[in-house]
């Protein structure tokens, strides 16, 4: 069998045509992959840089009103990584900075996509565009033929008589063309990893496993297909079609077509939907009985019965701090409620998609990619869930200060100096471990190594029943 | 030795070979003659175990199995690796079959079978079509088998190269080998064999030996055949 991947190798070394496009295909790799770089590497910077100067804000706020300081808010900053730049994910869409403020939990903003009409229709030329259409294509025209110039050539005949099975002839051209992906996945990764040497962190290892992993199968699944398709047509050309018109499918139409159906499946609310239900909510309560001025009074008559006094202008304290923590805390459990539920249904889309895998490979490798990446919807979930965590903390903090740091009920114009405004700690995303989130992944990885076996299978099955005259 | 007896083999409906009975003995050359369609290559492929029969039995060297080792086969167009030399296409195909020859045996082989040193180290790409075919006979001839089955060995080659291959089949059977030869080369057929078989329609229509009849003879039995 290794002879045979030699000479598999050998051909494609001293093919010209083969060593124009091949080279020609490194370097646009490299170029690729180099671009990538210099625009991750882009917005690290300047996403440093706008943290730098929001914070530098922040502490240099002069004495003021707690409360204005908490509409004055913060921002949550999505950290850039050097996988972000291997796959951008569902990034582009939603954006890597989170507007933090009181009352109001916002959507995030500055998407990539959101900011320039090229890159919304066209898409960016990213490392993963290479990894999951270019890639794929180049093995495609690689593999096609491999096996039907053997046949057509008549040279198959010489090969079986010298003792070789038509079993070892697939494999080892599955392997020999396999590797070369394989390895153009690596060269470009190593390409990142060495230009983005600092921006390491300890999951990064496993998180480049899982890639590398899933990515490998995708090449040997799409080079296995290819190559029983060659074995199974008679004519090469025919092969290629029907092997471009799956990768088509797979890579066009079925993610469109189950994204459509997993829509439909698990409806989301429209923002506007969304919006009205959660403001409803927190002005007539949960429960729909128990609206704002209700518990407005209530909270009085506790606070009153707490300090012992009949009036709020009798209260050591100021009752306003304590309203709008309540208040605060109030709509937290409806924003819970709400985005608990859009919580869900998202989860529940994503569990759709991810079993489309059975009938799409592709879907499994977006997935992982994504996954690996630290760039799909569950790592932007939990980017989500971390800066509403610390937008709580935040928001208490400035409320609890103006409750209890000195003012009186009514007295808006008490100011926190600022060095309090400078105590109050910033967002740091703690990015979640691979460990952690890996078996959200398994569905993807049992649906790939699934693939590639039955497609192995296949082709070992074909090999012992097909014609090769 | 080759044995082929009361074989059957259709294609949708369409005989390609009836009832066809052949023995070749060791040391043995045997030549199949026959129009296009015939069923010489139909038996060669039966042989070589790429086709089955439909009724009838197979046997080379009394086993029904085919056994690559003990088969040299050449056939009438041998297509080499364009970006391998004559050299390193023989060498890949002998390891193929397990054989490790050192380059000195390998140039042998090739000198023996009639390419030229200089093109020893030239791809086959640069090669005609007589040229491959002596890489493709070296192929054959490197595995020192013991039956060989030839499709129209000397196409493409020119008299001399012809005339070696004939000289090259006389040893291998005079060292015990056992070889079936199909062509449409009369004059070929009849210096380099000892029996001679003419198919028609998949039928075995006349057997002969090489040294009763002279090439014209055999020329014109062989005419009155396809004419009838």
């Amino acid at each position: 069998m290794i002879e045979i991947f030699l000479n598999e190798w050998k051909g494609f070394y001293r093919n010209r045509l083969m060593a124009v496009v091949a080279l020609l295909f490194v370097a646009s790799l490299a170029l690729v992959t180099w671009l990538g770089v210099v625009q991750n590497q882009k917005q690290i910077e300047s996403q440093l840089k706008a943290h730098r100067h929001i914070r530098a804000q922040w502490d240099e706020l002069e004495t003021m009103n707690p409360h204005k300081a908490a509409h004055f808010g913060s921002y949550a900053f999505k950290p850039n990584t050097i996988l972000n730049s291997l796959d951008e994910g569902v990034n582009a869409v939603t954006g890597k900075v989170l507007r933090l403020e009181g009352h109001t939990q916002h959507d995030l903003v500055y998407s990539e996509a959101s900011q320039s009409l090229l890159v919304s229709k066209f898409g960016k030329l990213m490392p993963s565009l290479l990894f999951q259409f270019v890639i794929p294509l180049f093995l495609i025209f690689l593999a096609f033929n491999t096996y039907a110039k053997e046949r057509d050539s008549g040279r198959l005949k010489l090969l079986l008589i010298q003792g070789t099975s038509l079993q070892k002839i697939l494999f080892s051209k599955i392997l020999s063309i396999w590797i070369i992906g394989v390895l153009c996945l690596i060269i470009s990764i190593l390409t990142q990893v060495v230009f983005n040497g600092n921006a390491f962190h300890a999951d990064f290892p496993l998180r480049m496993i899982l890639m590398i992993s899933s990515y490998s199968l995708y090449y040997l699944i799409i080079t296995t297909l290819t190559v029983l398709l060659s074995a199974i047509f008679s004519s090469a050309s025919v092969s290629l079609s029907t092997t471009i018109a799956i990768w088509v499918l797979w890579t066009i139409f079925l993610p469109k077509i189950v994204g459509n159906a997993v829509e439909k499946l698990s409806p989301l609310p429209t923002r506007v939907e969304f919006q009205k239900a959660m403001d409803e909510d927190r002005s007539k309560g949960i429960d729909g009985h128990n609206p704002s001025g209700e518990r407005k009074k209530e909270l009085e008559k506790e606070i009153l019965a707490k300090y012992k006094v009949d009036s709020l202008s009798q209260l050591p304290i100021n009752f306003d701090g304590i309203v709008m923590q309540a208040d605060e805390e109030y709509g937290n459990m409806v924003w819970d409620k709400h985005f608990g539920k859009l919580y869900q249904q998202m989860q529940s889309q994503k569990r759709n998609y991810q079993f489309s895998g059975i009938i799409n490979p592709f879907a499994s490798l977006q997935n992982l990619s994504m996954g690996a990446a630290g760039t799909d919807m569950f790592h932007h979930l939990d980017f989500l869930k971390q800066a509403e965590e610390y937008r709580r903390v935040f928001i208490k903090t400035l409320n609890d200060k103006m409750a209890y740091g000195g003012s009186k009920t009514g007295d808006w114009d008490w100011k926190a100096d600022s060095e309090f405004f400078k105590s109050v700690k910033d967002f740091e995303y703690k990015p979640i471990s691979i460990k952690t989130i890996f078996p959200k992944y398994l569905t993807d990885i049992l649906v790939l190594v699934l693939w590639a076996v039955v497609m192995l299978t296949l082709v070992n099955y074909t090999s012992k029943r097909i014609s090769i005259l | 030795m080759i044995l082929l007896q009361n074989v059957h083999k259709s294609f949708k409906g369409q005989k390609a070979l009836d009832n066809l009975s052949i023995e070749v003995k060791a040391g043995e050359i045997y030549g199949l003659l026959g129009a296009n369609g015939a069923g010489k290559s139909t038996t060669l492929n039966l042989l070589l175990g790429f086709l089955k029969p439909d009724a009838g039995a197979i046997s080379i060297d009394s086993k029904n199995v085919v056994n690559c080792n003990m088969i040299g086969y050449i056939p009438e167009n041998v297509n080499l690796y364009p970006y391998l030399s004559g050299l390193e296409n023989l060498d890949y195909f002998c390891k193929l079959a397990g054989l490790k020859y050192s380059k000195t045996e390998l140039y042998r082989f090739l000198l023996e079978c009639g390419l030229q040193a200089e093109a020893h180290h030239q791809r086959t790409e640069t090669y005609s079509k007589g040229m491959r075919q002596k890489v493709g006979i070296a192929i054959a001839y490197a595995k020192k088998a013991k039956v060989y089955l030839l499709d129209e060995p000397a196409s493409g080659l020119d008299p001399l190269a012809s005339n070696e291959l004939s000289e090259l089949l006389k040893k291998l059977a005079s060292d015990g080998a056992t070889i079936l030869m199909a062509s449409h080369d009369i004059f070929r057929v009849r210096e380099t064999c000892n029996r001679i078989g003419i198919l028609k329609h998949g039928k075995l229509v006349k057997e002969l030996h090489a040294n009763e009849v002279s090439s014209n003879e055999l020329e014109s039995i062989y005419l009155n055949f396809m004419h009838n």
